[in-house]
């Protein structure tokens, strides 16, 4: 099965500013992918250039094996398209607009009746009357992701969908994007990290036009340098005692005590594991808690931005 | 119902619902009501004027079923013409500045079938607004002088709407190619002014789109001469300006607009 997107060296200049450098991506058919990267990275370039709103300088951008150049029509036909600030007809209610929608597509009769049923029930708009000019932001942004789903399109994408959002608003439009999950294909342009650690399964993080890295999220965050253990033990004394014990080992980059309990930061996060409890053991003092903290996905970006910078 | 025909009822929809069912259509309807009535009293008003001075003798014919027809004429040559001018400088680059462009043409829409879908709408406003104002207009002349002959005001309105649908035709081509409504407004206005002006020079009356603008008040006296190839070519500017409007705005790149806040 071909790719859901499949970018081969995809470039985008405006007069000097080189938007895109290149872009070679593959985006599994299924997946949650995030896109991520700082402002100004392309993000957005990239995807007006896939939705087929603007085309590229150089190289190639395939939708399930179809090209948004040559073949914009059947690439439209299988997407949704949510941008960073929907823009809707004022004058029109949130059902008035998916009927629009869904006629566009050529959905007819009992299917688009129940399609923009199920829609609206999904956004949580079933029964609002006032013409979409009065919605809030975070109406207008579930309206937006409706919309985008009213052919039931084979790919999703989402231009920052939860960035201008308050954090209800935000939960409620994860939310409808984790109930996605193994439907279609979403490829979700965001600079909010915590949105993609809670819904994606991939990342390629962009910067300066560039893909700098791509990969599953827990393999990113595997892949990372050292990681922090944090030991509890039975008092500050035992703490030092430890500290002092483990001091030089291998895979020890580095410690920090704070009263009886020890931060180990370690390039080895499994000798480590094993190394400690043996030597609290072998000193008959008291482990009270060991827990390996869990590396962020905002620490992997910033790190991976700033050695791209350097 | 094909793309095209959804588009199409959009539109109307959209006229329909929001100011443009308004401005338009009444700007017309008050100039088929005011014209009957000012051809009626202008001449007593200026003999009342001239009469507080009995130095000054002015002479002026009774008003007559023509003269309603020559104030439609000139109000629509004016006033009418510069409205659909600026009520539709906005046609194309309003989408593209609220961002529903995007959300229309990330469908499976073509973007001649966007064009045409507004050409289309906007030429039904045009007659919609101006066949009901020229019944009221035919109306209150017969009332107010006995006569209201139809062919004349017929020759009068079917010139007017070739002229206005050609504005119409250049608006589309001005609003892809100048997205800020302001900006296309000023550039048909600035058009309108160099027609009007050529309308003023013979030759160019005959095979160019001022001979119908000259044409719209002139028909009333006589059939103007070179009329036929004034309309050809309005018809073939219109459609070559929807042409390129279509060209224009294929090419174009469109990108969602940013956030505000």
């Amino acid at each position: 099965m071909s790719a859901a997107i499949e970018l081969r060296g995809l470039t985008k200049t405006f007069g000097a500013n080189r938007a895109l450098d290149g872009i070679d991506l593959d985006v599994p058919t299924g997946s949650i992918y995030g896109f991520l990267g700082p402002n100004g990275a392309g993000k957005s370039t990239a995807l007006n250039i896939i939705a087929g709103l603007s085309r590229p300088t150089a190289g190639s951008a395939r939708i399930f094996g179809e090209d948004v150049t040559t073949a914009p029509d059947t690439v439209r036909a299988m997407i949704g398209y949510l941008p960073d600030v929907p823009g809707f007809y004022a004058w029109m209610t949130g059902e008035e607009l998916l009927r629009f929608c869904g006629q566009l597509f050529g959905l007819r009769g009992r299917t688009l009746d129940e399609r923009v049923a199920a829609l609206l029930d999904l956004a949580g708009l079933v029964g609002v009357r006032t013409p979409v000019g009065g919605y809030s932001r975070g109406m207008r942004q579930r309206l937006g992701l409706a919309q985008a789903l009213i052919n039931a399109p084979k790919l999703l994408l989402l231009d920052e969908p939860t960035s201008a959002l308050d954090p209800l608003g935000r939960k409620m439009v994860l939310d409808m994007i984790t109930g996605l999950a193994g439907r279609t294909t979403i490829f979700f342009s965001t600079h909010i990290l915590d949105d993609v650690q809670r819904v994606c399964d991939r990342v390629a993080i962009l910067d300066h036009g560039r893909v700098i890295v791509e990969a599953p999220i827990e393999e990113l965050l595997e892949r990372t340098g050292p990681r922090d253990l944090l030991v509890e033990l039975g008092s500050p004394d035992e703490a030092a005692t430890i500290a002092t014990a483990l001091a030089g080992a291998a895979w020890l980059s580095g410690q920090t005590l704070d009263g009886a309990r020890l931060t180990v930061t370690t390039t080895d996060p499994d000798t480590a594991m094993r190394e400690i409890p043996r030597e609290i053991g072998a000193r008959g003092l008291l482990l009270r808690r060991m827990e390996l903290i869990e590396a962020s996905l905002e620490q992997v970006f910033v790190d991976l931005i700033e050695q791209d910078g350097r | 119902m094909t793309v095209l025909g959804v588009l199409l009822r959009k539109e109307l929809l959209e006229i329909r619902r929001t100011w443009r069912i308004w401005v338009l259509p009444a700007i017309i309807m008050f100039i088929a009501v005011t014209s009957p009535i000012l051809a009626e009293i202008t001449p007593g008003l200026v003999r009342s004027l001239a009469g507080s001075n009995p130095d000054v003798v002015i002479e002026l014919p009774d008003p007559v079923a023509l003269d309603s027809y020559r104030q439609l004429a000139s109000q629509l040559n004016q006033i009418g013409l510069l409205a659909l001018i600026i009520a539709s400088a906005g046609i194309v680059g309003s989408e593209l500045r609220s961002g529903t462009a995007i959300l229309v043409l990330t469908k499976p829409v073509s973007r001649r079938d966007f064009i045409v879908s507004k050409v289309l709408a906007n030429l039904a406003l045009l007659v919609g607004a101006t066949i009901p104002a020229v019944i009221v207009c035919w109306l209150l002349t017969l009332a107010i002088f006995g006569e209201a002959p139809i062919g004349t005001l017929g020759a009068v309105i079917a010139l007017w709407l070739v002229a206005a649908g050609g504005m119409l035709c250049l608006m589309m081509l001005l609003s892809t190619l100048i997205p800020a409504q302001a900006g296309a407004a000023g550039v048909g206005i600035a058009a309108y002014a160099v027609l009007s002006m050529l309308a003023l020079w013979g030759p160019a009356r005959s095979w160019t789109p001022a001979g119908v603008l000259h044409g719209i008040t002139a028909v009333i006296e006589e059939t103007p001469s070179g009329i036929v190839g004034a309309i050809v070519a309005t018809v073939v500017l219109s459609v070559v300006a929807v042409a390129l409007a279509i060209r224009r705005f294929d090419r174009s790149e469109l990108a969602a607009r940013e956030r505000s806040s």
